[in-house]
């Protein structure tokens, strides 16, 4: 029995790990609608960043989100504004994966060239230190991560809702005709979006980089995990997007336990697949939000 | 979907711009052989048959890729099956010429499990299911030691001869790579030009046109997927011959199936010769920069790569393709830029009697939530009647119609429709419809983008003419009496809204229908051409055609039908003569609010 | 071409000063670019080091060699850049190749071709046991590392323990490519032959970012010898997640890989000291066994300005060493002369840089290649295990 609470608690865990990650790709993926592949290199040069600068100024790598996070934001929009902006008009939209797959080549490789294969490791300033809830080990650092993950979500759930700029983006997430028409911009939402997805990130990798170590491949793992996790959770739905992360790290913690640590990405994939087929709409997503599916 | 690479045997210049193509893409496979030859050169011979396995894979994923715009990422799924099926049927000695079919028949029950789920996935998520399809395949390949090796992988007896693929001389692999291309880009072709390619793009391009026009859009996708799959299953095969030895990392590999997918991109997706044209000019690209990049610096080579892909995707979105197309229709001009009139056939004088029933509608249904948008709707339809249905906006007309073509399901009632053979059928889906003769229209028109006019219309012809001769001659001749016969070559996207009006009826007349639906054909055209638009539907129920006809138009309404439907709220409210009908007060209320029923 | 070309260029040039004109050609076919590209570097110092001393010397039957690259960055270019060494460059023999994978697929083509191929750092079963007739393998293989680990835990970690060694609960864990199944299988097949108990054996993706639950299923199963065969990013998961979970087990042997990289032991601080690792010959052990190795040191040093980045480059140079001076005892560089050279090696234990002899035996097998069995100690990673090679105690047990 302790085991089973230690393996849900550690699955748990694993998914707020996910979902941080997961959070800023629904965004660009359910509200720009683009596959962005390179979401998990960005994860890996926000790690990067947090390692460079938590080493080099010698300050605790959580506070490296305040330059890491608008990093991020600015490679995000960037991303948006000179590569998929143009391509926006495309009537093909394997264009634009593509674009996205050369970006994350690139970035993944130009961390190669600068540090290196091998590892490198952000010093852990005490959040590797563990707090017991009754049998159940945690890490302080995967609790904090898992709160960042809650209040990310609320944050932006807020933020979507009550302010103009939110309701805007919403907007054109559901019609981006109709958002024009309204007036906004719909160029300058798209990019916004894309920087704040990528801001989100940003702010994980500050949090995850002191538990994890960083390699040039890192992203590689996480961005089909967050795929998994954002479509799970119904596209464009930010709570969502934390569910179904949860779901998933207790999918994959259970499954690597009782089915087998080799067969356990089998397990995740499949359970995606599934989702895809039988509830495209995603486990939480209450409405058909797959703009592609046609009438 | 980038190219209208016009399948059309086009005017004069387009013919001699053909040939240069045939004889450059002549050449180009000629020299595929030659230069190594040539050369005879080891090293030379390898890149040249890497070049032949790269093009041919990218070709058969072109086929699901670029024909059917299905974005799979995970066709080293079919290539690895191939791979895996020779190699395991070699160590027990059998042939790989044989293992090679058996690979491609386990491909292509594997390619209908995929897709057949993932079909009504779109765009992204097809992309990302089939990923997810090529992972679970690798881990299982991993798992499966007894099978598959493991991650140690399989390697082959060296068994020197024909029989086993496997030579001292680099010669002969060629041959095989390059006879194995050929094949790929024959099958290409040969989709292309035939029905079953103008079905395939035109899913891509409207699958709710395509449905109409009587495309069984999973079948022709499934098929497509199939052939693809067994291609590559193909080459795989050979490839794994090639390599002597596998192992799951290289067969299964995500990397290598976005590659294959980039060659096509890079030559121009959805073409014939746009992925022998990537992979042979990127395959030597690459080895040279590998070679010259590769000893620099670790992940300078990785580095450059990406950027390139990003800098082709942003500067040549259509590809090689596109910038040969953009030279060669330059001095193809389009014909006919005079407007056309609608040279309908004149009338017949006979006055016309309407015949027996040939639709019965009885008892129709629909909720969407909580929305009541039908209820209880009913009537019959006689042969060589025009039927008006008419009401106010939001009335529920289109999801009728939606019913009656098979596009939704009634929760309630039925519809059936008499068979030439004179049975009554209750048809399923679209596709059920249009084989029985039920042609529709779309409210908002749907014109297959990519295509040709004349492409355009042939996709209707196909339904009665499977050859594409027959069905071009089928498609111009409706195109000549809808008035469209200049814009034949033109790209449908070209077309004014009253064009495209048309053309969405000369797609629904090629498929000589004998009930036809359409949904608001006269909206936003002008009055002469609501006049002959008249005269035109009147010519074709005189053929003995029955049609039914949502207008708001009430001139056309009231000229046309022989007897006229308001629907309101869900609703039949009234039916019969027109004269008698918009006299009701029912349908003044409906129309005009409670004040003028009495005016 | 590049700086770093031409410096070595320099290099050699000075090194060789007056030697006639380099006249026989070798290829070098490592993993040059791509995931792999790090250890494949590190492996090709190796063999450029011994090419260089060769040459220094005065070559091999009087000719200087001239060592020419080619990049193996996945399998189909491995054949590629294999047939060109063979046809372009009409090298006499290719050596190789860190990667298994890259050097199974490489050495079919030289086999066709009829080139002798030297493979000098690929652990998998399958390189020689395919029985070709101009493959040869210098290096230990997984066989070697499985065994190496069973004989330690038979040797020195039961009696440690104070335990019967059948008493001992083991788990085998191993990344999932064929580096780490095949070291398992070996693990798992040599320990049920001498009786040990064997409880699990479990892969896992290398790129895993989680293995709470594998160190779990340890737990539960009472294991208290771990054997991992991992890369660097799993190895240290693994001894952070197993001491996160209080998970203690008495002996952790690692397989090479990330066991035994600095970098490793620098991400998980404490957790290393008492690790053990069996590997190739690293640099902590004793120099009277391995008699070479402070020379090999002190050139690495000069020409690269670093130290060893791992026990790659040793082990590729002694075999490089024992190759090309085993030619250079021969008669020729065509094939049979070449393969008639080799297999007249024999070197004895005790007297390469490595400690390993030299002899080819079955399937051309270098049948005297070992591996040493280290420990991590006050962050240095030092040889304890063969004994007459070792540097420190083995420590074990309190």
């Amino acid at each position: 029995m302790d085991t089973f609470l230690q393996i849900v608690a550690n699955g748990l865990m694993l998914g707020g790990l996910f979902a941080i990650v997961a959070v800023g790709l629904t965004l660009i993926f359910g509200i720009v609608k683009v596959i962005n592949f390179a979401h998990g290199e960005f994860l890996m040069v926000g790690m990067y960043l947090t390692f460079l600068l938590s080493t080099g100024m010698d300050v605790h790598p959580y506070l490296t989100a305040a330059a890491v996070a608008p990093a991020l934001f600015v490679l995000g929009a960037l991303t948006q504004r000179l590569l998929i902006q143009p391509l926006m008009s495309a009537r093909d939209e394997h264009v634009q994966i593509f674009a996205t797959v050369g970006l994350s080549t690139a970035l993944m490789n130009l961390a190669l060239l600068v540090f290196g294969a091998d590892i490198a490791n952000t010093p852990a300033h005490g959040v590797r230190s563990q707090v017991m809830l009754g049998e159940v080990r945690i890490l302080t650092g995967q609790l904090w991560v898992f709160g960042a993950a809650i209040l990310l979500v609320i944050g932006l759930q807020l933020f979507m809702k009550k302010t103009r700029t939110g309701r805007a983006i919403r907007a054109t997430a559901q019609n981006r005709a109709a958002a024009r028409l309204m007036g906004i911009n719909d160029k300058f939402i798209y990019v916004l979006t894309f920087g704040m997805g990528a801001a989100c990130v940003g702010l994980g990798s500050s949090l995850i980089a002191p538990l994890y170590p960083t390699s040039p491949t890192i992203g590689t793992y996480f961005v089909l995990i967050a795929f998994v996790c954002v479509v799970l959770g119904g596209l464009g739905s930010i709570p969502g997007a934390f569910f179904g992360a949860l779901v998933i790290g207790l999918v994959d913690a259970l499954s690597g336990f009782y089915i087998g640590s080799d067969l356990r990405e089998a397990v995740v994939f499949t359970i995606f697949l599934l989702i895809l087929i039988l509830k495209p709409s995603g486990l939480f997503g209450t409405r058909m939000n797959l703009s592609h599916v046609s009438p | 979907m980038t190219e209208t690479t016009s399948m059309t045997q086009a005017s004069g210049g387009g013919l001699s711009a053909q040939k240069l193509g045939l004889i450059a893409v002549a050449v180009l496979l000629a020299g595929l052989i030659a230069v190594p030859v040539a050369v005879g050169d080891q090293f030379v011979y390898h890149i040249f048959i890497t070049i032949c396995i790269f093009a041919a894979l990218s070709t058969a994923w072109n086929i699901v890729g670029g024909y059917a715009g299905q974005l799979s990422l995970g066709h080293a799924i079919f290539y690895g099956i191939g791979g895996y099926a020779g190699v395991i049927l070699v160590n027990l000695g059998i042939s790989p010429w044989f293992g090679m079919f058996a690979g491609a028949a386990v491909a292509v029950v594997a390619a209908i499990v995929v897709s057949w789920p993932c079909f009504r996935l779109h765009g992204p998520f097809f992309a990302l299911a089939t990923i997810a399809f090529l992972e679970v395949f690798r881990v299982l390949a991993l798992h499966f030691r007894e099978l598959t090796g493991g991650a140690t992988g399989l390697m082959i007896q060296l068994n020197i001869g024909w029989e086993w693929m496997v030579f001292r001389e680099r010669f002969p692999a060629l041959l095989i790579a390059f006879g194995m291309l050929l094949v790929c880009l024959a099958v290409a072709w040969a989709i292309r030009s035939h029905r079953l390619g103008f079905y395939l793009v035109a899913t891509r391009e409207r699958e709710s046109a395509a449905k109409a026009a009587g495309v069984g859009t999973v079948k022709v996708r499934l098929m497509a997927v199939s052939i693809s799959a067994a291609l590559s299953a193909m080459v795989g095969t050979f490839h794994a011959m090639y390599l002597t030895f596998i192992e799951p990392e290289s067969m299964f590999s995500l990397q290598f199936s976005i590659q294959i997918a980039m060659f096509a991109l890079i030559g121009g997706i959805g073409t014939v010769w746009g992925p022998l044209l990537g992979a042979v000019l990127l395959v030597p690209i690459t080895e040279f920069a590998r070679g010259a990049l590769g000893s620099e610096a670790i992940g300078l080579h990785g580095f450059v790569y990406g950027v390139v892909l990003m800098l082709v995707v942003l500067f040549l979105p259509n590809g090689i393709m596109g910038v040969v197309h953009r030279f060669t229709s330059g001095s193809e001009k389009a014909e006919g830029e005079q407007a056309a009139p609608v040279a309908a056939a004149p009338r017949s004088a006979v006055p016309h009697e309407a015949g027996r029933e040939v639709m019965r509608v009885e008892g129709l249904q629909k909720h969407f939530g909580g929305l009541h948008v039908t209820n209880d709707v009913g009537f019959t339809l006689r042969e060589g009647e025009i039927l008006g249905v008419i009401g106010p906006n939001g009335a529920g007309k289109t999801t009728v119609f939606n019913m009656l073509s098979g596009f939704l399901k009634p929760d309630q009632g039925r519809v059936s429709v008499l068979s030439p053979s004179g049975e009554w059928q209750e048809p399923a889906s679209p596709a059920d419809f249009a084989t029985l003769g039920v042609g529709r229209t779309f409210q908002i028109v749907q014109p297959f983008a990519a295509m040709t006019v004349e492409e355009n219309i042939m996709v209707g012809a196909f339904h009665r003419h499977p050859h594409v001769g027959d069905a071009r001659e089928a498609a111009r001749e409706t195109a000549h009496r809808m008035g469209l016969g200049p814009y034949l070559n033109a790209e449908a996207a070209s077309l004014t809204i009253g064009g495209l009006k048309r053309l969405e009826v000369a797609r629904v007349m090629a498929m000589e229908p004998r009930i036809l639906l359409l949904d608001e054909v006269m909206a936003g055209i002008n009055q002469t051409d609501v006049r002959r638009a008249v005269d035109l539907m009147l010519s074709i129920r005189d053929t003995g055609v029955s049609i039914i006809a949502i207008e708001h138009v009430m001139q056309a309404v009231m000229s046309l039908s022989d007897r006229v439907i308001v629907i309101n709220s869900g609703q039949i409210i009234a039916q019969g003569d027109p004269q008698e009908v918009v006299r009701d007060e029912h349908v003044i209320e409906a129309y005009l609010g409670k004040e003028f029923t009495h005016a | 071409m590049t700086l770093k070309t031409l410096l070595t260029a320099t290099a050699v040039s000075a090194l060789v000063a007056g030697a006639a004109q380099a006249d026989v050609k070798f290829g070098a076919l490592f993993p040059f670019s791509g995931g792999l590209a790090l250890l494949g570097e590190e492996s090709f110092r190796g063999v450029e080091l011994a090419v260089e001393e060769i040459n220094a010397a005065g070559g091999i039957q009087g000719e200087q060699i001239d060592l020419v690259r080619g990049d193996a960055v996945d399998n189909n270019q491995a054949i590629g850049e294999a047939r060109r060494l063979i046809s372009r460059e009409g090298v006499k023999a290719i050596l190789g190749t860190y990667s298994s994978s890259r050097s199974i697929a490489a050495s079919q083509v030289a086999e066709l071709s009829g080139i002798p191929y030297f493979e000098l750092g690929a652990v998998a079963d399958e390189v020689t046991g395919r029985d070709l007739q101009y493959l040869f393998r210098t290096n230990p293989t997984a066989e070697t590392m499985g065994i190496m680990t069973i004989d330690m835990i038979l040797d020195e970690i039961a009696p440690g323990l104070g335990v019967e060694a059948t008493d001992l609960v083991i788990g085998v864990i191993h990344e999932d490519s064929a580096y780490g199944t095949s070291v398992a299988g070996h693990q798992e097949e040599y320990g049920a032959e001498k009786g040990l108990n064997i409880v699990t054996v479990q892969g896992y993706p290398s790129s895993t970012v989680d293995m709470s639950s594998l160190v779990l299923d340890l737990k539960d199963r009472g294991v208290n010898i771990v054997l991992q065969t991992s890369y660097q990013n799993d190895s240290v998961l693994f001894l952070n997640q197993s001491a996160e979970a209080g998970f203690e087990p008495d002996a952790i042997i690692g397989g090479g890989g990330g066991y035994s990289l600095t970098a490793t032991a620098e991400a998980v601080g404490d957790l290393m000291e008492g690790v053990l690792d069996v590997d190739f010959t690293q640099y902590a052990v004793n120099t009277e066994f391995t008699p070479g190795l402070e020379d090999f040191l002190v050139a690495y040093q000069n020409k690269y300005g670093e130290d060893p980045r791992s026990g790659h480059s040793l082990n590729n140079y002694v075999g490089a060493m024992a190759v090309l001076e085993g030619i250079g005892a021969g008669e020729g560089f065509e094939p049979d002369q070449i393969v008639a050279a080799v297999q007249a090696i024999d070197i004895p234990a005790g007297e390469t840089a490595a400690g390993y002899g030299v002899h080819f035996g079955d399937h051309n097998q270098n049948d005297r290649a070992m591996m040493m069995g280290m420990q991590w100690q006050g962050g240095k990673l030092v040889t304890v295990y063969p004994r007459d090679a070792a540097v420190a105690e083995f420590q074990i047990g309190d």
